[in-house]
C-alpha cells in the first residue's frame, strides 16, 4: 500500500477542517440571495479561485491524463482552444455580462424573460438531465485515481469516497454559495499546492527526452498533430473551438461563479483571469499522462496509467498533501455542481410546473432535499454505468446536451433581435438530438449497419449538436416572425 | 515529428508558469477578497 499513516493523518485533518469551515459558513446565509449566490459580493481574485477551483476535479486529471496517454502531445491543442474561448468571454464580456446584468440565478431564467414559461421550463429539464448525467461518472474517476495512487482496496476506497461525498454535501445542503465560496478558496490553494508538487516529482523521475521518444515511436505523427489523430481530427477541433465559449460561458456551475459577482464587469474579469490559468491546469495532467506512456510503456490501462505514476514517483507525507489536493479539487467541484443543478431543479422545473412561487424558505428547503438526492444519485450511477468513447468524450457529449441548446438560445436571446420562442423550442430540441442519439445508439452499436456508424462517432455528434441548434434558432424565428413576434427584454 | 514534440513542450512549460504563476497572485489577493466577503462591516456596507 502506497498510502502510510502520515498520509492518512494529513487526510483526515483536510476532510475535517473542510467539514469545519464549510458549515461554519452557514452563519453568513442571510436570505435566498445569500443561499444562491453569495449575496452577489464575489470580488475578482477570489471569483476567480472559486470558479477554477470548480473546474478542476479528480475527474478533470483522470480525462486528461488518460487523454495525454493516448493520444501523447496532441491533446495539449484542447489547452490553446480552451485558453482562446476563455480569453474571446473574458475580453468581450460575451454572454456572461449580458446574463449578469439581468440579475438572474440560473440560464433558465433568462429563457422565461426573452422567450417564455414553457422554455424556460424545457430548458431547466435539459439542463438538469445533461447536467447529472455528466456529474454521473466524477464519483468514478475519483474511485479509479484513488485505488491507484493510494493502493486501497475497493472496500476502504468506497468508504474513503462515501465519507467524502457525505462531507460535500452536508456543507453544500447547509451553507449554499457561501460555503462553496469558502471552502473552494481553501481548495484552491490546496490542489494547487498538490499540483505543483505532482508536477516536481514527475519531472524529477521521467525525463523530457523520453517522453518525447516514447510519444514519437509509440504513437508516431498523431502522437503531435492533432489533425492527423484519429481520436480527434478537424471535426473535433471544429466541436471544440465553439463548445469551449459556449461551455465556458453557459455552463450552470461556472456560469453561477459569475452570477454571484460584484458586477458584470467582475463577472467578465473572472472568465479573463479563470482563462490565464487554463491552458496550464489542462496541460499539466495531460503532461502527467504523457510521462506515464514515458515510464509504463503502452500497455497499461489508460484510465489507471496516470495515477499509477503519481502514486510511484510521490513519497509518503507528500502524497498524503497531493492526494488532499485532488480530493479538494473534487469536493470543490462536486458541491459548485450540486448547487448549481438543485437550483435548476427548483427554480427551473419544480416551480415552473407549479405554477406558483415558493416562500424563500421552502425554496432553500428544496433544494437542500434535490441537493441530497443528487448526491445520493451520482453515488448509486457512479458504481455500475460503465462510460462510452473516453471520459473527456462523455463529458463534452453529455455537457453538449444542455450546451449547445443553451448556446443558441442565449447567444440568440441576447444578441440577436429577431429570436423568438419558435426558435428557443427549436434549438432546445435539435440541440439534445445529436447527443442523445449517441448516448442512445451507442448501447445497440452492434446492430448499427456499418453506412450509419458515424451517428456513434462522438467528435460528429457533439460538432452537430452546436450546428442544428443554431440552424433550428434561425430557421425556427424567421419562419415564424408573424405568427409569434419576439419579446424584447 | 521531434521539433513539434519539443513545441509543445514549450507550450506546457509557458502554460505552467502561467497557471502555478495566477495560482499565488490570486491566493493572495483572494485571502482579502474573502476577509471582505465574511467581515460584517463588509456585508452591511454594501446593503
Amino acid at each position: 500500500m502506497n498510502f502510510q499513516i502520515l498520509d492518512w493523518c494529513i487526510l483526515f485533518a483536510y476532510l475535517a477542517g473542510s467539514m469545519y469551515v464549510g458549515l461554519r459558513a452557514r452563519k453568513y446565509v442571510e436570505n435566498m440571495e445569500g443561499y444562491f449566490v453569495a449575496g452577489r459580493r464575489v470580488k475578482v481574485a477570489l471569483g476567480s479561485a472559486t470558479l477554477i477551483a470548480t473546474e478542476i476535479g479528480i475527474v478533470t486529471f483522470m480525462y486528461f491524463g488518460e487523454l495525454g496517454y493516448v493520444t501523447g502531445f496532441s491533446c495539449f491543442v484542447l489547452g490553446v482552444i480552451g485558453f482562446l474561448g476563455y480569453l474571446v468571454i473574458g475580453k468581450t464580456g460575451f454572454i456572461v455580462s449580458g446574463l449578469r446584468a439581468l440579475k438572474i440565478v440560473t440560464i433558465p431564467e433568462f429563457y422565461e424573460l426573452r422567450f417564455g414559461r414553457g422554455v424556460r421550463l424545457l430548458g431547466g429539464i435539459l439542463l438538469f438531465l445533461g447536467g447529472v448525467l455528466n456529474m454521473g461518472i466524477f464519483l468514478k474517476m475519483d474511485g479509479l485515481f484513488l485505488t491507484q495512487t493510494m493502493g486501497l482496496g475497493q472496500g476502504m476506497l468506497f468508504t474513503v469516497m462515501t465519507v467524502m461525498l457525505i462531507v460535500v454535501v452536508s456543507y453544500t445542503i447547509l451553507g449554499g454559495m457561501f460555503s462553496v465560496v469558502v471552502t473552494d478558496f481553501i481548495q484552491f490553494v490546496v490542489l494547487s499546492a498538490g499540483m505543483l508538487i505532482a508536477t516536481l516529482f514527475v519531472l524529477a523521475n521521467v525525463n523530457l527526452a523520453d517522453m518525447v521518444s516514447a510519444v514519437v515511436n509509440q504513437l508516431g505523427e498523431a502522437g503531435v498533430n492533432p489533425t492527423a489523430n484519429p481520436r480527434f481530427g478537424w471535426t473535433f477541433i471544429f466541436w471544440m473551438l465553439i463548445g469551449s465559449v459556449a461551455m465556458s460561458a453557459l455552463n450552470q456551475p461556472a456560469a453561477s461563479k459569475a452570477f454571484a459577482s460584484e458586477s458584470p464587469e467582475v463577472g467578465r474579469k473572472v472568465f479573463l483571469y479563470t482563462g490565464i490559468t487554463l491552458a496550464g491546469r489542462y496541460m499539466v495532467p495531460m503532461f502527467w499522462g504523457v510521462a506515464a506512456l514515458a515510464m509504463f510503456g503502452p500497455s497499461v490501462n489508460s484510465m489507471t496509467a496516470m495515477p499509477k505514476l503519481l502514486g510511484t514517483v510521490i513519497p509518503s507525507g507528500l502524497l498524503g498533501l497531493m492526494i488532499a489536493g485532488m480530493l479538494a479539487a473534487s469536493m470543490s467541484t462536486y458541491s459548485a455542481y450540486m448547487l448549481a443543478w438543485s437550483s435548476v431543479a427548483t427554480r427551473d422545473i419544480i416551480v415552473p410546473i407549479r405554477r406558483r412561487e415558493f416562500s424563500e424558505r421552502a425554496t432553500i428547503l428544496l433544494t437542500r432535499t434535490v441537493t441530497g438526492i443528487i448526491g445520493l444519485f451520482i453515488l448509486v450511477f457512479g458504481l455500475w454505468y460503465e462510460i462510452p468513447a473516453t471520459a473527456f468524450q462523455y463529458t463534452a457529449i453529455t455537457g453538449a446536451m444542455y450546451g449547445a441548446g443553451a448556446f443558441g438560445c442565449v447567444v440568440a436571446g441576447l444578441y440577436w433581435k429577431k429570436a423568438n420562442i419558435v426558435g428557443a423550442y427549436a434549438a432546445l430540441g435539435f440541440g439534445a438530438l445529436a447527443p442523445i442519439g449517441f448516448l442512445v445508439l451507442d448501447l445497440v452499436k452492434s446492430s448499427i449497419p456499418r453506412e450509419m456508424m458515424f451517428l456513434v462517432d462522438v467528435n460528429i455528434s457533439g460538432f452537430f449538436s452546436f450546428f442544428l441548434a443554431l440552424a433550428g434558432m434561425v430557421v425556427g424565428s424567421l419562419l415564424t416572425q408573424k405568427s409569434h413576434p419576439p419579446v424584447r427584454l | 515529428m521531434i521539433t513539434w514534440a519539443y513545441g509543445w513542450l514549450l507550450a506546457f512549460a509557458a502554460a505552467a508558469v502561467l497557471f502555478f504563476g495566477a495560482a499565488l497572485v490570486i491566493t493572495i489577493v483572494g485571502a482579502r477578497d474573502l476577509k471582505d466577503l465574511l467581515t460584517p462591516s463588509g456585508r452591511s456596507s454594501k446593503k
